[in-house]
């Protein structure tokens, strides 16, 4: 019998017993996505012989990124397959930072170019708003995209747009063209003290005299304690306490710097990474060596591409003088959130995860990056502390006025004729600061500011005169956080500032818990509307302070309620009502 | 109570146990704080961040989750506080004001609107955002992101719980939401269907589709009554609860069973409907005469073929024919297939009329096409057929070894505890010769050339003698002939055997150094060491492999070959075996001979009875004559499918006793229509030894009777004078004749649904790990069995090329009976396919999808091809689930020699286009996302 015939069955026609099941024809390919094997080359070659570890996935992202302007679901698909991770657990990361673009079978990439205009508040009372619309009118899209950012920390040049990786300080729609027709796109690495030039005026000295045992902890923990150096990142937390706090846990111990300067009216930190990198590099290595940390891991900002720069040449600088051993730092690159400046979400970035802030307890000092104990520093903090050694505590708090103690980096914007990073003492009032700034721009009368960037609240001109610290405003309800202090005019809304600092909030939430994600957005909704719901706002407002996982939701409502604490009178109870 | 810390919840002083959350103590105390995000079930992290569990800290600026905050000594913590009560009400309000409305829910009694109501929010003073539309892609479950509130339970669920890793959570703030894969359409992405995200989802965003309304999208998962009991497919034996709504399995819900702890596969959660199949055999057949038997009658229309007969003529017909050929033929010309589908009660019932009424043991099951040969090597090494330690060990290894097996395809719920092991940082080593799912979680994946176990194990083993990682002290104490076995893999270094496995040697000696050095190790297996004329012989390496690393008789240690059917393991502990009377007494002992006598006080056969294939071929031969068949498809599940359909469709009587037309039942004189699992009480035994009960929750359909009903009546037609009318009449009875059954009553598993056997007593839970301190052989020591490298029965040539592998799929039971008959499963995998390496489909000139014939020295079957890459170049795989392609028309019959199991898993195959006398089907309905290919 041939196999032919065989096949018929040996019991008759086989035929009618087909008739099990729906009958249709299978899948051609196993469930889901297939594996595009082009796709694949193209990642090999991009990750070379990087290690295939899961948490350098941003880093991986932004090779894909960078190279095409955009990523593929094929390419996505191909990374997923190359460091066996799961598609969700990769699409879930790429999708929530702003800085990838993900692009799906069938959808159409976006342009080679894309512009960000800032449109955070010291941008956004410089004219932001028509610059984006100019722009989006006047550019060939199939070319560029023009795109609105959230703060790019250059508040002392607003309005500004970014072309690429090159920024367009003062931007105004001609010059901005004038950039794109150019063609440039990369950033432009200003004149900084490099590593010998630091090293020549004295630099690393203190770290010198640490390692040599010339410098006991004890000692340092003191010098760190009469100067008082707080966490200036935002939360004032004092720095030498939290040395003290992870030594003692068990090692081995990690620390992290973080670089996420996000904060809008904030740009203390690039001042100082595009002056000085190594004065901070010798402050962390300080810090590490206080902790016994076994790595450092730098979490930078993608939106400072020139520091990004300088600090890979830096630590390379390191590397090659003998300082650090090949690896001590690492470097990350964010990839726009905000919310990574928040320290345990910043934690889950360098895991290559996405920006969601930790439940507390435990703290990062006990499990903090890879759940190790863990000593974070902002970059002005490290800053500081050679200084400090350097020329004693006494130096450092003496700085202080109206109580307070030491020197602080205010980043003044707004509407003074000299925007820009101002040192002077804590303690110092705002009106002081828009003294030291120039004065306010000519024909501008002191109306407002915010005395910590977005997120500590707005007080009015008639509090001008209160000493700025950590703890001296809460009994209004703000704070100095980053002490980034915007001044507003007669001409700016306090309505309109507020919904743009809330529409900042909304934007940047990681969506991780309920009262900020939808308290947020929600608070937008009321917030646009003609007549503010000022009990509603004031329960939600509670609620976010009380229930919220982080400071990012625990502060958002700060800008609402300081508004309708101190602006009442003047235009929300009376005229919101006429609003458009 | 030095691990107890007090402090004080709502001005009571209360103790908190090591590791308890603020809300745990609080539920203890009688306070159940409303909770979203947080499922207090087995597997699930709380993670704090709905918010709606808020109490306040005496001291603390802000308010704590109290599902994930843990109190300190001397806490003082308040539930009730206006600020927190407003906190908890206003994140409700929150989420409402996105919700549809309560009456328009995909779930309307939901843990969400549940606290809504607690907390008298019915409306929400916040504007609301616009509609999501349905994802309605996939065939099983419905989603309605609108009813979300991004608690991501449903991706703790998927990737964590079941470590499926499909659901993600995506984008950011308001525009966060879970997606599949790439945010592709649920039916769409490698969702497996588990449906864990489903049982998880607090709002109804995820649902059943059985109890959606399919154009509204509202819905309930409110029930009239549920009924527990325990899956119906694989070993794994995963409790469940049926939710019974009008008399019908509304939807299913996993139960906290120690073998799934609330998990169930797409089988065991979707995979119910088949019951009510319009297929189901509604009335007793017998066959119309003169009509050839074949595979040729409609299984929705036997009335070609066949026509009513009420129960009496169809039990007299039954009886009669058997006794006929009895007589005429001798009672040697009768065997029976009984079933490990059925229940231990059946199948003692089944092995028992066999033996007793014709007094001989061709009895046997489909156990002899899965795992005869490692029960048969097993029982020589270590003197006992069932697993060592319960796959749930797992948690406590360092090392597992997952070998010819596929657990994620064909034991799924066990695989989620093989992927969380491998998660919390246990090695897993997967050898496999396809690339299965599990090595994404694997340290190592050998995709080893097919057939080359033994060399590979040997090779192992060598390296393990070599740099004396052995364990010396358990050698000494618990096993013999380790010397010989030394002397034995002396010949198989790395290097000698790195050709014929196609695994170098370096990787080969780091997977045996890892293995070696194992604190604790297990080694699980399935079909793809059995089914092959090596069997046996596959099966002793592992065990010696083991034996030799001490890894047997601890926890996180041992032996398991995982069990393919729900109760492939009690049907044989309860006789359906040749050569074994219940727990594998010897059918050849005067002592075991003359105890079933006595119990039985009948007369028995003290000769072994033939096996399943060998009752087969003495069909074909004509030494069978007539069969009683219950719930088996041998003209499905047997090799080289032409013969054994040829030998069944030679019988002169052949009863069969199912529930639908199955290709087997189209070639029967009479044909018997009894219960589905649902429809009856019984219990079966899983793969971890687990005695469980299944419960009836449906009412009989149509003219159906209950198996055991059916085998009662069909004896006493016989002449057996039985009395039973109820399965737990049998179980007392077994227990007489099972001392595995030791403490283990009916009225216990009645009270506590699953008791592990061996059991030391009535009121102590079983073993899950045995052979502490010995084994049950005559020395009381393990034998170490060197095995040698044998060729599979027919290696590829250039005529027929290729290997050809067959097994299972995730969504398609055996023989397909019951679940190409339930409609998601069918809807999942609707046809044959024959998968190959994309590069080997290229070769052949084939693109994916096409139709294409693949061949052997048996036969020929035309089927889709599809592309997939785990599949190793070289070789092809086909499931054999589906009629229409059958897989055993092309597989090699020859048997191992020991266990008698065929070699199911190595043929030579060609493969070529179709000759296109393929009947059109219709497109499938789920395109796949192919983005590249």
């Amino acid at each position: 019998m041939s196999v032919e015939q065989k096949t018929q069955g040996d019991g008759g026609p086989d035929r009618p017993a087909r008739h099990v099941g729906s009958r249709k024809r299978a899948r051609a390919f196993p469930k889901g996505r297939q594996l595009d094997v082009e796709a694949l080359d193209e990642v090999r070659a991009l990750l070379q012989d990087r290690p295939r570890r899961h948490d350098l996935l941003i880093e991986y992202l932004h090779l894909i990124q960078d190279r095409y302007h955009y990523i593929s679901a094929r390419h996505l698909k191909a990374l997923c397959e190359e460091m066996r991770l799961p598609q969700a657990a990769a699409y879930e990361v790429a999708t929530f930072y702003h800085h990838f673009d993900v692009v799906k079978e069938g959808e159409t990439p976006p342009p080679p170019t894309t512009i960000r205009v800032c449109e955070s508040i010291a941008c956004a009372i410089k004219g932001a708003e028509s610059l984006l619309a100019a722009l989006k009118s006047g550019v060939d899209t199939a070319k560029i995209r023009v795109v609105g950012a959230p703060c790019v920390g250059r508040c002392d040049t607003a309005p500004v747009a970014e072309v690429g990786h090159l920024f367009v300080d003062h931007a105004t729609p001609e010059r901005v063209q004038e950039v794109v027709r150019s063609g440039k796109r990369e950033s432009e690495i200003p004149r900084y003290e490099t590593l010998a030039e630091y090293r020549a005026k004295g630099g690393y000295s203190v770290l010198e005299k640490c390692r040599a045992g010339k410098l006991p902890f004890d000692t340092i923990i003191k010098e760190m304690t009469d100067a008082g150096l707080r966490g200036l990142g935002g939360a004032g937390f004092p720095a030498r306490r939290k040395w003290q706090i992870v030594r003692s846990y068990q090692g081995p111990r990690l620390m992290t710097i973080n670089g996420d300067e996000g904060e809008p009216g904030t740009f203390k930190d690039r001042y100082y990474l595009e002056r000085n990198p190594q004065q901070m590099f010798e402050g962390a290595l300080i810090a590490a060596w206080a902790v016994e940390a076994e790595r450092i891991y730098l979490y930078m900002r993608d939106e400072y591409p020139a520091v990004l720069d300088i600090l890979a040449i830096e630590i390379a600088a390191l590397e090659k003088a003998g300082i650090i051993e090949k690896g001590f730092i690492e470097l990350r690159r964010g990839a726009g959130a905000y919310i990574c400046g928040e320290e345990s979400a910043m934690i889950e970035s360098i895991e290559g995860k996405r920006g969601y802030p930790r439940n507390r307890p435990p703290y990062i000092a006990e499990v903090g990056l890879f759940g190790r104990p863990t000593l974070n520093h902002n970059i002005e903090t490290l800053y500081w502390v050679p200084e400090i050694l350097t020329k004693g505590a006494k130096w450092f708090a003496d700085h202080g006025v109206n109580g307070a103690k030491g020197l602080r980096s205010w980043s003044v914007s707004g509407r003074v004729k000299k925007p820009g990073v101002i040192v002077a003492p804590a303690g110092i009032t705002a009106r002081e600061l828009i003294e030291m700034a120039g004065g306010m721009e000519d024909g501008e009368t002191f109306k407002a500011y915010l005395p910590g960037g977005a997120s500590g609240g707005i007080l009015p001109e008639s509090l001008g005169d209160l000493p700025l610290d950590f703890g001296s405003l809460d009994k209004y309800g703000s704070f100095v956080g980053s002490h980034a202090v915007v001044v507003f005019s007669q001409r700016d809304d306090v309505a309109d500032i507020v919904i743009n600092l809330l529409r900042f909030f909304k934007d940047e939430s990681c969506g991780q818990c309920t009262p900020c994600r939808v308290g947020c957005d929600k608070a937008v909704a009321l917030l646009e509307r003609r007549q503010w719901d000022k009990e509603l706002l004031i329960e939600l407002a509670q609620t976010m302070r009380d229930a919220s996982i982080c400071g990012l939701g625990q502060a958002a409502p700060n800008a609402f309620i300081s508004a309708m604490q101190f602006f009442l009178d003047e235009r929300l109870g009376t005229e919101m009502a006429g609003r458009a | 109570m030095t691990d107890q810390l007090l402090f004080t919840l709502d001005g009571k002083v209360v103790s908190a146990r090591p590791g308890e959350t603020i809300w745990q103590v609080a539920q203890r105390e009688g306070n159940t704080i409303p909770h979203l995000c947080w499922l207090p079930e087995p597997g699930y992290r709380a993670d704090g961040n709905c918010r709606a569990c808020m109490v306040e800290i005496e001291g603390e600026r802000v308010l704590a989750a109290s599902c994930i905050r843990k109190p300190s000594p001397d806490m003082v913590v308040k539930t009730a506080t206006d600020r927190a009560v407003k906190a908890r009400r206003m994140v409700m309000e929150l989420l409402i004001a996105d919700q549809p409305p309560h009456e328009d829910s995909p779930d309307r009694v939901s843990p969400f609107w549940h606290w809504a109501e607690v907390q008298r929010i019915e409306t929400s003073r916040f504007p609301a955002h616009g509609i999501i539309k349905p994802d309605l892609s996939h065939p099983a479950m419905a989603v309605n992101l609108d009813a979300c509130i991004d608690c991501g339970l449903c991706v703790r669920a998927c990737r964590e719980v079941q470590v499926n890793d499909v659901i993600g959570m995506a984008f950011r703030g308001i525009e966060a939401r879970p997606v599949f894969d790439f945010d592709d359409p649920m039916g769409r992405s490698t969702c497996v269907a588990c449906g864990e995200c489903v049982q998880a989802c607090p709002t109804g965003a995820l649902m059943p589709k059985s109890i959606v309304d399919p154009i509204t999208q509202h819905g309930t998962r409110e029930v009239d009554r549920e009924v527990h009991s325990v899956c119906p497919y694989c070993g794994v034996g995963c409790q469940l609860s049926y939710q019974i709504k009008d008399e019908k399995i509304a939807f299913v819900q996993g139960r906290n069973g120690y073998s799934n702890e609330n998990r169930l596969c797409v089988k065991g959660r979707f995979g119910f409907d088949y019951v009510s199949n319009p297929q189901r055999l509604m009335k007793p057949l017998i066959r119309k005469p003169g009509l050839p038997k074949g595979i040729n009658v409609d299984p929705a229309n036997p009335y070609t073929h066949f026509r009513e007969a009420s129960w009496r003529e169809a039990l007299d017909f039954a009886a009669k024919g058997l006794v006929k050929v009895a007589e005429q033929h001798g009672n040697e010309a009768i065997a029976g297939f009984g079933s490990a589908k059925c229940s231990n009660e059946e199948a003692y019932l089944f092995q028992k009329l066999i033996r007793t009424r014709f007094r001989n043991n061709n009895v046997d099951h489909c156990t002899r096409l899965c795992h005869a040969s490692s029960v048969a090597a097993l029982i020589e090494g270590i003197g006992s057929g069932a697993v060592t330690a319960t796959f749930n060990e797992v948690e406590h290894a360092d090392v597992v070894m997952i070998i010819g097996a596929n657990p994620t395809e064909n034991h799924p719920v066990a695989a989620t505890f093989f992927k969380q092991a491998a998660k919390r940082g246990a090695k897993l080593i997967v050898i496999d010769p396809r690339g299965q799912a599990m090595r994404e979680y694997a340290t190592y994946m050998l995709q080893f050339k097919p057939a080359s176990d033994v060399a590979l194990l040997n090779a192992i083993m060598h390296v393990i003698v070599e740099e004396g990682l052995y364990d010396v002290q358990y050698l000494q104490a618990f096993t013999e002939n380790f010397e010989s076995l030394k002397k034995h893999v002396a010949s198989y270094s790395p290097e000698s055997v790195a050709a014929t496995t196609g695994i170098d040697a370096k990787t080969i000696r780091e997977v045996a150094r890892t293995f070696g050095r194992a604190e604790r190790a297990l080694i699980f297996w399935g079909m793809g060491i059995s089914q092959h004329v090596h069997g046996t012989d596959n099966a002793r390496c592992l065990i010696a492999l083991s034996l030799m690393c001490g890894q047997v008789g601890r926890s996180g240690t041992g032996l398991h070959p995982l069990r393919g059917q729900n109760n492939v393991q009690g049907a044989s502990d309860a006789g359906l075996i040749p050569m074994f009377y219940p727990d594998y007494a010897d059918v050849k002992s005067d002592a075991v001979h003359n105890k079933f006598e006595q119990l039985w006080k009948t007369p028995l056969s003290e000769k072994p009875g033939l096996t399943v294939v060998e009752i087969i071929n003495a069909a074909v031969s004509g030494d069978i004559r007539g069969m009683f068949i219950q719930g088996e498809n041998p003209a499905m599940s047997d090799p080289d499918l032409d013969h054994a359909r040829a030998g069944l469709a030679k019988l002169e009587h052949m009863v069969v006793q199912d529930i639908f037309l199955t290709e087997t039942a189209m070639m029967a004189d009479v044909i018997l229509p009894s219960s589905a699992w649902p429809e009856k009480s019984g219990t079966v035994t899983n793969t971890n030894r687990q005695v469980q009960m299944g419960r009836k929750a449906l009412p009989l359909p149509g003219d159906t009777r209950e198996d055991l009903w059916i085998l009662v009546e069909l004896a006493k037609h016989l002449g057996l004078g039985w009395t039973y009318t109820h399965p737990s009449e049998v179980f007392a009875e077994m227990k007489l004749a099972m001392p595995s059954l030791d403490n283990i009553t009916w009225e216990r598993l009645e009270r506590e649904s699953s008791v592990i056997y061996p059991c030391p007593a009535p009121d102590q839970p079983g073993e899950a790990v045995v052979f502490g301190d010995g084994f049950p052989t005559q020395t009381g020591r393990a034998l170490l069995v060197p095995a040698d490298v044998l060729p599979p029965g027919e290696v590829p040539d250039d005529e027929y090329p290729l290997v050809l592998m067959t097994g299972r799929q995730l969504e398609h039971w055996h023989t397909g009976a019951m679940t190409r008959r339930a409609n998601v499963l069918d809807a999942l995998e609707p046809g044959p396919t024959v998968s190959l390496h994309p590069r080997e489909l290229a070769r052949h000139g084939i693109k994916p999808g096409e139709l294409v014939r693949v061949t052997t020295r048996r036969g020929a079957i035309e089927l889709t091809a599809r592309a997939d890459r785990a599949v190793q170049e070289g070789t092809i795989f086909i499931p054999f689930a589906y009629v229409e392609a059958a897989a055993n028309i092309l597989t090699n019959p020859q048997l191992d020699p020991i266990g008698k199991i065929p070699e199911y898993k190595y043929c030579a195959v060609k493969i070529g286009p179709a000759h296109g006398d393929e009947p059109h089907v219709p497109e499938f309905d789920i395109p796949v996302i192919a983005s590249g290919l």
